[in-house]
């Protein structure tokens, strides 16, 4: 083992110079080359992070939008403010923005933030990989909405069932597009991945053993590996046996020659349901880093925390048939599903009681990420009684594929993501902005969304009951469905002023809001070691872990690490499991490589919406890009 | 108030070795892969046992001969593909230049072995799920290996022209790595595409 020591003298250490020099040191070698051009070279992880959470935003709004439009035209019967054909589009592109473009990324985005922040580290693993990512996200939600907005918007659903979706019933490039903005928003995600359980196994700060990893760096890393394993299904879903049967008549969803449309089915949910965890984990991790700080204690039951995310990763895929009981499967299948969908209850059950033990033993304080994550227990947890009710076959024959799904996947998704990510903007706000967010207009923004969520969705469980199909443009008033309906697209509209709040105090709290020093909530946590908003390089010196919770630990339990140099991009790697100091690492610089790259692969991509040979120039631009990226710089001979 | 400490000045500022983060890069991009070659798999069973003839009627079963000559070049393809690595981690020019060299070699011949056998298909991906199926299953895997031998190639120029330090030797360490996954990946594929007709494929 490395040992700790006291530093010599009045520096932390007298090598780098004064800590002014040291600081001024770090600041060249890790800040960015500045104008326009230099913007694309971005590669710390603070700013590709910020990009993909206001980028993802961007789309939560258009998603919202779309949302108001579809409640709009739902609000009474023989309404005819969009034609079926725009509903089609607009619910597709809601489902599809929502999941793809908003709720994946942006948990992607939040991870890229914080967790080399948490871990005490000064970037992710692969800088430009990452970089490279965020900006096949961005091009992939480019070509859906260029899409949108030229009246070639998908319209066959987030999940693109064939034959609906295959060439015979949907000609034009519809489909085509929807299909191969998955391609750019997976490879984004599988960026994330790699670098994130890269980072977190070998970046760790010294001494921060696994067992003393934040919940929050669990379950990216238990996402991360979902993330892997999944995200492969929704490829062969989308891009080969859709865009293939589109563009070069295979045949894998034609039953004609030996296809099967089904197939598609099973594939698409060995992903679709892993994803809706993909989701939902991060705002587990969210909802523990939140309840550690307004306690002030550490979670209940640490261990069983952990366990219980590794078993709801581990069960989730194997759920995914629960999507498809009303295919006609056989009964014995069927009934494997239905347990193991009630098994997950129990994990998800694990976790609510340790918060509420947490909160029950600890001293609270009420403050507005508080209020957020007391709303995503209760909204939560309704979606998860709807959600047992589901996994029994009798009851989805009779609601499957109306409102009472629609009702069940908002409280889930909502309860169980936005409302923990509300919580964690208004958290986190005072370390990415200097500021802290408005506690009045906070508390009532938290109330003004609980309200309008649960008039918005609560609703559409009694429309479902009494049969409302989803996926409907309108509905004649005789089905007794008029008052349930405008109710909900009010409630929609309260959530928009929610919204609107929301934004409001995000942008008057920059400018106005209370200076929030280095650490406003006292948490526990690493992130809270650095300056707000952190500078590029995060740390000056290094923290070393002193417990799980290094800044509760008292001062004398706690070091830096000397000796790494300054003026170049180096961070430590540490051992898997009990992170000893391994080795120093130098990170890649700025580069234009990955922006470059990703234009020249994303341009290839949007030609093979239009033909398979496309894919041939894309490799040879990816071989381009590629190399140009790789290639070696002088000096290169890294000297101690 | 004294600082505490932890120096780590000693400590050397690269690896090359499994204790990088890259290894772990490399490793997950080709558990990627693998995942998708899985699922390929997964589907292929599926699709078998959905027909009552496999291969459809009218395709022929693809020849076994020169698939199955072709594994030779693959296998030893894996010792060139450790002989680079080794040579990387021991800053050995010569170790890494023999094994990315052999490497490169031996798949552009399994490569070469592979195409050959193509033209002796009787079917089309166009003509049916069989056809659609096992063409699809070999061009990823094809893509595959182009691209990793594209990556070798250039590893290769890189080392030949002494252009290099710690991290291209790194690079040609877990370059290695990849291989390993994807040349690994194909002898459960070639099992599944070659014999599985044969073994379990009896028409009902
Ligand atoms: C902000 C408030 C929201 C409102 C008012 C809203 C409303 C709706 C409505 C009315 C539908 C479709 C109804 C139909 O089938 O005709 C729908 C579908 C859907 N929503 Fe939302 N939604 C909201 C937020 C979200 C969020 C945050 C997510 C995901 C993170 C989401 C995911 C979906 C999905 C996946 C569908 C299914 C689309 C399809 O049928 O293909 N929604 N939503
Ligand atoms: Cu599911």
């Amino acid at each position: 083992m490395t040992p700790i020591i006291e530093a010599p003298g009045e520096t932390v250490d007298p090598r780098a110079g004064t800590n002014e020099e040291h600081r001024k040191k770090l600041e060249r070698a890790w800040s960015r080359p500045g104008r326009i051009f230099g913007f694309f070279t971005a590669t710390t992880h603070t700013a590709i992070g910020m990009r993909y959470i206001i980028t993802a935003f961007a789309f939560f709004l258009a998603g919202g939008i779309e949302a108001l439009l579809m409640r709009t035209q739902l609000a009474f019967s023989n309404n005819h403010f969009l034609s079926a054909d725009r509903y089609n589009q607009i619910f597709t592109t809601h489902g599809t923005t929502m999941m793809f473009l908003f709720a994946v990324p942006m948990m992607e985005g939040m991870a890229v933030y914080l967790v080399p922040l948490m871990l005490g580290t000064r970037n992710v693993a692969f800088p430009r990989l990452n970089a490279f990512g965020y900006y096949m996200f961005l091009f992939g939600g480019l070509l859906l909405y260029a899409g949108v907005l030229t009246n070639t918007g998908p319209d066959v659903g987030w999940f693109a069932y064939p034959p609906l979706s295959g060439p015979q019933y949907s000609p034009g490039k519809r489909v085509d597009i929807w299909a191969q903005m998955i391609t750019f928003t997976e490879i984004s995600a599988l960026c994330v991945a790699t670098e994130l359980i890269a980072t977190i196994l070998k970046m760790r700060a010294p001494r921060m053993s696994l067992n003393r990893l934040p919940l929050y760096c669990w379950s990216m890393l238990i996402q991360s590996f979902m993330v892997i394993f999944a995200m492969p299904a929704v490829m062969v879903a989308s891009t080969i046996m859709l865009l293939l049967d589109r563009t070069v008549a295979t045949h894998f969803v034609n039953p004609a020659a030996g296809g099967d449309p089904l197939l598609y089915q099973h594939v698409f949910w060995f992903f679709g349901h892993p994803e809706v965890y993909i989701i939902f984990i991060p705002a587990l991790g969210f909802v523990s880093s939140i309840v550690e700080a307004h306690t002030r204690r550490g979670v209940f039951g640490y261990p069983a925390m952990v366990l219980a995310l590794a078993g709801t990763a581990f069960i989730g895929f194997g759920l995914w048939v629960h999507h498809m009981f009303a295919t006609g499967l056989p009964q014995i299948g069927e009934s494997f599903f239905t347990a193991a969908s009630m098994m997950i209850a129990i994990t998800s059950g694990i976790q609510i009681f340790c918060w509420l033990a947490t909160i029950w033993t600890g001293r609270v304080r009420m403050h507005t990420p508080m209020y957020f994550v007391l709303g995503f227990i209760f909204i939560f947890v309704m979606g998860g009684l709807t959600g047992v009710m589901l996994a029994s076959v009798p009851l989805d024959w009779q609601v499957h594929d109306t409102f009472f799904v629609v009702a069940h996947f908002h409280y889930v998704l909502i309860g169980g993501a936005v409302f923990p990510l509300f919580g964690a903007f208004h958290y986190w706000y005072p370390k990415m902005t200097g500021r802290m967010m408005n506690e009045t207009l906070g508390k009532i923004e938290f109330w003004i969304l609980f309200i309008g969520f649960n008039m918005t969705f609560f609703p559409m469980h009694i429309l479902g009951l009494k049969g409302m199909t989803r996926r409907i443009y309108t509905y004649p008033p005789e089905m007794g469905w008029d008052n349930a309906n405008a109710l909900a697209t009010v409630g929609a509209y309260i959530i928009a002023i929610g919204g609107i709040l929301f934004i409001a105090n995000v942008l008057s709290s920059r400018k106005t809001g209370a200076p929030a020093g280095r650490n406003p909530w006292d948490a526990g946590t690493l992130e809270w070691a650095a300056d707000s908003p952190p500078p590029p390089y995060n740390f000056e010196y290094l923290p070393v872990a002193a417990g799980r919770y290094t800044m509760w630990a008292p001062a004398e339990a706690r070091a830096v690490v000397t000796g790494m140099r300054d003026d170049r991009r180096e961070v430590l790697v540490t051992s898997i499991m009990d992170a000893e100091p391994q080795h120093r690492l130098v990170l890649p610089g700025s580069s234009f490589w990955p922006f470059l790259t990703a234009l020249l692969v994303g341009g290839g991509f949007v030609g093979t919406v239009f033909g398979f040979n496309w894919y041939y120039p894309t490799a040879v631009a990816a071989g381009v890009g590629l190399i140009g990226w790789f290639w070696p710089k002088a000096p290169r001979d890294l000297r101690p | 108030m004294i600082q505490k400490t932890l120096d780590v000045s000693e400590l050397p500022p690269f690896s090359v070795s499994n204790d990088d983060p890259l290894w772990w890069g490399q490793m997950l991009m080709g558990v990627i892969e693998v995942m998708l070659f899985a699922i390929m798999i997964a589907m292929y069973f599926y699709i078998r046992l959905s027909v009552d003839m496999w291969p459809l009627p009218g395709d022929q079963l693809p020849h076994k001969l020169l698939p199955t000559l072709a594994l030779v070049p693959l296998a030893l393809s894996f010792p060139a593909a450790w002989v680079a690595s080794e040579g990387a981690k021991q800053d050995n020019r010569g170790k890494m230049l023999a094994g990315l060299g052999l490497n490169l070699a031996l798949a552009g011949a399994f490569l070469a072995m592979r195409i050959v056998e193509w033209h002796s298909f009787n079917f089309e991906w166009k003509a049916d799920i069989f056809g659609s199926v096992t063409w699809t299953i070999l061009g990823l895997h094809t893509a595959d290996i182009i691209g990793d031998m594209g990556f070798t190639l250039v590893l290769f120029v890189i080392v030949l022209t002494g252009k290099y330090a710690q991290k291209q030797r790194l690079g040609v360490h877990v370059d290695s790595i990849v291989w390993y996954l994807v040349a690994g990946a194909w002898f459960p594929m070639y099992v599944v595409i070659y014999w599985g007709p044969t073994l379990v494929g009896a028409p009902r």
